[in-house]
């Protein structure tokens, strides 16, 4: 079987490093040939950060070109652009989140990533509640749920949880502070409104991005193994994401004796039971984060219970070697299925692209009802400032006297210029 | 004693004997109507034989990776004209043999395959060729997973771990044509005469709701996967037994643990042994280099420029 995996380049992220980990044991399987092809064209067959993989081959998307695979699979929305100029008997999406919800409102990136999950292939997804959306958005498409595994070497289950009965409580947040929904300066400012003792440490990748923070220690980048480490000295793992896939940080807190408390994300309903291995809190609710910090850090029989349960939640998740024989099950069934209708997901591109041109048309309307309100106000504003009593005015701004008697009044001409500007 | 390897023996707890039993008596329809039948994970055939409470088929082949377990398992079944085909279920050629073994027969074909995919490092071979046989319409095939992830179960001898979300993965990659069921504990109390005489009770039990937790995941593929129906099955428990095969686990634990703890100290005795040999030869080669190096030779044992 040839399979060829479409990425964007082979940075150190969560979504690649998802792409690498099937991609390193398809290739140990008997007769499977495995290919992580670079869509970017700047971007060389190197590795960034990853164990060289010396029986995975890496292509670029020129050499790649003229190569068949039996299954080509793009993994990140941009790489679908590549995805039907490969040969390939089939086609599939590996989704590991709905991307558009990456960009806001504005962003043309948000219509991309979005159109892209009507295009005619078969869909394998990571998390449940991945693959119900698409159940409803494509019900004409297979959709094959391959959940992410978990590192047990690195991410070792600890044996038992040592209970934590004095002390600071340890507070864990990681992300990028510039990634709008990972939250991580909400995160910080929660676990800052804390009243009882703590100790927050902050893991980012971009520290300089981070500013100053109330953190008694910020640390990063972090390898995975020292990341694991530093799991391991933690109490609660704190997440306010608004977006994630399948919400893997909490779940590697949990294989190191961490508990959590994350907002309800999707992703979280894996594994996440309120009161039993973690706690929920609430969305904006900063100060009410706090309180359960709080609570955490002052009833340690509830801390050690979440923080054993979430071991042994960990402890029933599956490993690498599992999750990919899965996705070696999926790729085997997409590969022997007949290839998606072309119509049906034409219809639904379109129908998706009409709806897109009937916002845009929205929008486009009330911009320039504004620009033509703006417009008129601002030729109301130059004929008053024409007139002749304004002008007579403003004239007299030449006299060093009305000027002085002028200044009281100077902070409300400054502001009404600011405005009228 | 029970059996570590998971199979069901005479000394197996009455409540694991009946869940195992239950569902081969779910599939005793199927294969009773069969022209054959193949038990994957056949094990000693202890619970096989509710399988062919309703009638035995014209023609069974029994798997296992232990030989011996097949050869029990045929006996136990009192079918000693039985294909028996021990091997290993990850291997496609293995696989193969049993397609070819079920394909020789005409009729209706049923495959069981009970609580033996945990057991498996790799699954997919079996699995892929259990939805072909199944998408061909060649046979009926009927497995079980346990859901360890509820009670966070590590057996040694389980090499996947099974539960709500690993059965989600493995539904969707079934044919669409199944049936799922979820097979849920019981728990329960009998009154008894004086005397203990035998008597059979005619149970009716409220199953299902919210608080129902499958303790294993049961699916149905292929032509005849609709005639599998829900039932229930309660046995006395045999608390004499479960006495005894407690009493000897903890027995053996604790004589288990002395055998680590003599073990351990062993290694540490050895360890501080080794440490004060490697000082002893640490010594010597310090002795040896200076005599070497008064001699004005080369140091034995090192690299040349890394001294």
């Amino acid at each position: 079987m040839r399979v060829a995996f479409l990425v964007n380049d082979l940075q150190l992220s969560g979504g690649v490093g998802v792409v690498i980990q099937h991609a390193k044991r398809l290739s140990t399987l008997d007769g499977w040939d495995v290919t992580l092809v670079l869509v970017r064209d700047d971007e060389g067959p190197s590795w960034h950060g990853y164990d060289h993989l010396p029986h995975l081959h890496v292509r670029t998307r020129a050499d790649a070109l003229s190569d068949h695979y039996d299954v080509a699979v793009a993994t990140w929305w941009e790489t679908t652009f590549t995805l039907f100029e490969l040969s390939a008997e089939r086609h599939a999406y590996f989704i590991q989140n709905l991307e558009d919800r990456f960009y806001l409102h504005d962003r043309a990136e948000r219509l991309g990533a979005a159109l892209t999950l009507d295009i005619p292939v078969a869909f394998i997804t990571e998390a449940s509640w991945i693959a119900d959306t698409l159940a409803v958005m494509r019900p004409d498409a297979q959709c094959y749920l391959v959940r992410n595994g978990i590192d047990k070497e690195v991410f070792s289950p600890i044996e038992r949880v040592e209970p934590a009965t004095v002390g600071p409580l340890r507070v864990l947040v990681e992300g990028s502070p510039t990634v709008w929904f990972k939250q991580v300066p909400e995160a910080i400012q929660a676990a800052a409104a804390m009243r009882e003792p703590h100790q927050l440490t902050v893991v980012c990748g971009d520290r300089s991005a981070l500013g100053e923070v109330a953190a008694e220690r910020v640390v990063g980048p972090l390898s995975h193994r020292e990341m694991a480490e530093l799991y391991g000295q933690t109490d609660v793992v704190l997440k306010l994401s608004r977006v994630e896939g399948m919400f893997g940080p909490p779940l590697e807190g949990f294989h190191r004796g961490a508990t959590c408390v994350v907002t309800p994300v999707t992703g979280h309903e894996e594994y996440v039971e309120h009161g039993f291995n973690g706690l929920l809190t609430d969305w904006d609710d900063l100060q009410g984060t706090a309180r359960q910090l709080d609570l955490l850090a002052r009833d340690r029989r509830l801390l050690h219970y979440l923080r054993s349960n979430a071991l042994q939640t960990a402890r029933a998740w599956p490993s690498w070697d599992q999750a990919s024989q899965f996705m070696a099950m999926a790729l085997t069934k997409i590969a022997q299925e007949p290839a998606p209708s072309g119509v049906a997901a034409s219809a639904r591109l379109l129908a998706d692209l009409r709806g897109a041109v009937e916002i845009h048309h929205g929008y486009l309307v009330e911009r320039n009802n504004f620009a033509y309100r703006a417009l008129r106000f601002e030729e109301r504003l130059q004929h008053l400032r024409e007139s002749r009593p304004v002008m007579a005015v403003l004239s007299l701004r030449r006299f060093r006297l009305v000027r002085y008697l002028a200044r009281p009044f100077h902070p409300w001409t400054q502001r009404l210029r600011r405005a009228l500007s | 004693m029970s059996d570590w390897q998971e199979r069901i023996t005479r000394e197996t707890a009455p409540a694991i004997r009946a869940e195992h039993e239950l569902r081969y008596r779910l599939s005793a329809p199927l294969v009773a109507s069969s022209a054959v039948w193949a038990d994957l994970g056949c094990g000693t055939g202890l619970a096989a034989r509710a399988a062919v409470a309703d009638g035995k088929p014209a023609s069974t082949i029994l798997v296992d990776l232990d030989e011996q377990a097949v050869a029990r398992a045929a006996q136990e079944l009192e079918m000693p004209e039985a294909e028996r085909l021990p091997g290993d279920l990850t291997d496609p050629a293995q696989l193969e043999r049993i397609g070819q073994a079920l394909r020789r027969v005409k009729g209706a074909r049923t495959v069981t395959c009970f609580e033996v995919v945990e057991h498996l490092s790799g699954f997919d071979p079996l699995l892929e060729w259990m939805n072909a046989l199944a998408g061909e319409g060649a046979a009926t095939c009927v497995i079980s997973v346990p859901d360890d992830a509820f009670w966070s179960i590590e057996n040694p001898y389980h090499a996947t771990s099974w539960g709500e979300g690993a059965f989600a993965e493995l539904e969707r990659l079934l044919p669409p044509e199944r049936t799922l069921l979820r097979q849920v504990a019981l728990a329960g109390s009998a009154l008894t005469d004086w005397e203990s005489s035998p008597v059979r009770h005619e149970l009716e039990v409220q199953v299902g709701g919210d608080a129902a937790v499958a303790t294993h995941f049961i699916a149905a593929f292929g032509p005849r996967h609709q005639e599998l129906h829900c039932s229930a099955l309660a046995s006395q428990a045999d608390f004499l037994g479960q006495r005894r095969w407690e009493r000897q686990r903890e027995s053996n634990l604790a004589l288990a643990e002395k055998e680590v703890q003599r073990q351990r100290e062993v290694i540490a005795t050895q360890y501080e042994e080794l440490r004060s040999l490697v000082r002893q030869s640490e010594e010597w080669r310090t002795y040896i280099h200076q005599l070497e190096r008064e001699l004005g030779k080369p140091l034995s044992g090192v690299d040349e420029g890394s001294e």
